[in-house]
């Protein structure tokens, strides 16, 4: 067993950044602002939003990915672009098809205008089986789940709730201070 | 007519149950498409001739209005109004080349169709799966109106009116309305209606959507109807014609056929037709005021009115040519429609090839170059221009080519020479070459025919079926 606990190494869900159901993608991107200004404790920021819903309760993670996910131009039908790879055509033919459909959408500006005022309901992630974590729970269980499931943060729970964020970087820290202790 | 609901009952569920990862249920759209009153009406026929096998088995099948040729098997199997054409099958003893491989056929192939319907469909060629030499099967499969199921094994798969299998292995797959696939193998697949899709693996990949908003008026399915469209009205409306040619016994040419040329007798000749040496005209092919230049053939569900195709033309299985004058040696593939209008006629230049499921449907007059390649559904010039290409430069592609709704990826030569050489094949394997001595195809081998007719039980229980039949020599 190693020396850690989720626990000691997790971010408290009242340091990490949260909106409520129903706000808007800038709303949430402002409390992530607010949240990485407030939190002091390593060069590492958050990259993500919990979504909670009007019981406090944690309904959905938005990540970074989710954000630019949002700047994705709908005009037209990306179906019919990954339907292409289902017909045979090679991913750099699919490539080049993607990223012709990307120079014709309106400048990134006017994406993020638009984006900006879409709810977070339509991004976020809800959380699935593998990405809770008791906060008694060991380092090695930890990055057991985070590289089965290739998670970026589990949610730590206690009693069912959630009270906490562990993200990959905090494991990682962890992880790397256990080396070096060992090689010395 | 029980046993028949109960057939028909069978075979959705079969389809359905291979389809289910699809999440595609075919019973809205099979259920009521032909009324099973329908399969006690028509009787079905066999071709015999001296050059083709002759090994039919019937059994526990409604077979009506159904041609064969061939040796087919038939069980529990429903056939309305379809051509079952078992003259390119393999024979035992042949050898069939697939890449490195040179595979000896140890027995004659034959076409074996269980468990599965086809409504005015068109099954030819032979199994080009080399998995599967002596068996052209079609199993579980419903195939709809003017489908065509060429040298393509089928399991578990549904083919919407007009579509097109060709050269493929087909597995729990749906090919769409008006589809057109040529791959080689194709498995749990959902190909939408209006595509156009031809892939030689490592070589070339050509894939075409049909605007589905423009091709809706040409051809259309819906769940609960029957298929509609002008390219449906236009067959529905030249239906009575080939009623004479069914109900008479006895019918000859009534037009001057040259001793090596075959116009089949289930074929409508309006007047003014010409019929020129080495023409092959097969069944269910419609001609009115139609000029057959040498070698040039109008293959089954073919349409030639008011046009000129002067010579070593192939106009493949159902394709429809009105108001067209076309020079030698143009490809004219399957299920194509082109229309031309009396005052407003369409050309075609030498040598040009007209992809499979293309519609040209003009009102202006419209000349398509020597030499070109020509794909989609085009309403003007405007549109030939988004949709055609000079051979010569096509076969420049080294790489990608996107142009319209076009997507091409690989070599162009070896695409534009793998269309060459098949129509050359197709010339040849239908005669168009024949010089008296060498060269004999299906225009010289199927002038000697004979066709027997055989009916279905026409009350009772079974009403509709036929009893099992074995047929041989």
């Amino acid at each position: 067993m190693s020396d850690y606990l989720v626990q000691e190494i997790m971010v408290p869900l009242s340091e990490y950044a949260t909106v409520p159901e129903g706000s808007t993608l800038f709303d949430a991107v402002l409390a992530l602002e607010k949240a990485q200004e407030d939190f002091d404790r390593t060069k590492y920021k958050h990259r993500g939003v919990l979504i909670l819903d009007k019981d406090k309760r944690v309904i959905g993670k938005l990540g970074q990915l989710d954000v630019l996910r949002a700047l994705e131009p709908k005009d037209e039908d990306p179906g019919e672009i990954k339907e292409l790879r289902q017909f045979g055509f090679s991913s750099k033919f699919v490539h080049k098809l993607r990223k012709q459909q990307r120079m014709k959408a309106k400048p990134l500006k006017d994406l993020c205008r638009k984006a900006a005022k879409l709810k977070v309901e339509a991004f976020m992630q809800a959380p699935s089986e593998g990405e809770f974590i008791e906060q008694e729970a060991s380092l090695e269980v930890a990055v057991m789940q985070l590289v089965l499931g290739r998670h970026l943060s589990l949610l730590v729970t206690a009693d069912k709730e959630i009270v906490g964020v562990l993200r990959l970087t905090d494991a990682f820290a962890a992880v790397f201070h256990t080396m070096k202790e060992c090689e010395i | 007519m029980k046993e028949l609901t109960k057939l028909l009952d069978r075979i959705i569920q079969r389809v359905n149950i291979n389809l289910r990862e699809l999440d595609y249920d075919i019973t809205a759209f099979v259920k009521n498409l032909v009324p099973l009153s329908q399969m006690v009406k028509f009787y079905s026929f066999y071709g015999m001739t001296p050059h083709h096998a002759l090994d039919f088995q019937f059994k526990h099948s409604s077979l009506a209005g159904t041609y064969f040729l061939g040796k087919c098997r038939t069980n529990n199997s429903m056939l309305y109004k379809s051509d079952i054409r078992g003259d390119e099958l393999k024979h035992g003893g042949d050898v069939f080349r697939y890449q490195k491989f040179e595979i000896p056929v140890t027995r004659d192939e034959g076409i074996e169709i269980e468990d599965s319907f086809l409504i005015k469909t068109l099954v030819h060629n032979y199994s080009h799966d080399p998995e599967s030499l002596e068996k052209f099967f079609i199993r579980d499969t419903v195939s709809t109106h003017y489908a065509n199921i060429h040298g393509s094994p089928s399991d578990g798969s549904f083919l919407g009116p007009f579509a097109t299998v060709d050269l493929t292995t087909m597995w729990d797959c749906v090919i769409g309305t008006f589809s057109y696939v040529q791959a080689g193998e194709i498995s749990h697949l959902n190909v939408g209606p209006g595509t156009v899709w031809v892939r030689s693996a490592d070589q070339f990949n050509f894939l075409y959507r049909h605007p589905i908003n423009k091709l809706r008026r040409y051809i259309d399915f819906a769940a609960g109807s029957a298929p509609q469209g002008i390219i449906m009205d236009f067959v529905e409306q030249h239906q009575e014609a080939f009623k004479r040619v069914f109900d008479v016994v006895n019918i000859g040419p009534s037009v001057p056929v040259p001793s090596n040329a075959s116009l089949d007798r289930y074929a409508v000749v309006k007047p003014k037709t010409r019929i020129s040496e080495n023409v092959l005209v097969a069944q269910r092919a419609y001609l009115e005021n139609a000029w057959l230049g040498k070698g040039a053939n109008a293959q089954e569900n073919c349409y030639i009115i008011n046009s000129r195709l002067e010579g070593f033309n192939v106009s493949a299985h159902g394709s429809k040519i009105i108001d067209a004058d076309l020079n030698e040696n143009i490809f004219v593939g399957f299920n194509s429609f082109l229309r031309g209008r009396p005052d407003s006629r369409l050309t075609i230049g030498k040598g040009s090839i007209i992809m499979p499921h293309t519609i040209i449907d003009i009102k202006k007059a419209l000349r398509i170059p020597a030499g070109h390649l020509v794909w989609g559904l085009i309403n003007n010039s405007a549109d030939l221009k988004a949709n055609s290409m000079a051979l010569d430069d096509f076969c420049k592609i080294k790489g990608r080519l996107l142009q319209g709704n076009l997507s091409f990826e690989g070599c162009g030569a070896i695409f534009v020479d793998a269309f060459r050489e098949r129509i050359h094949h197709i010339l040849e394997a239908n005669g168009a070459f024949f010089d008296g001595n060498l060269n004999e195809g299906h225009a010289q081998r199927n002038q000697k025919i004979s066709f027997n007719t055989i009916q279905p039980y026409p009350d009772g229980e079974l009403e509709g079926l036929y009893p099992t039949i074995i047929i041989r020599p």
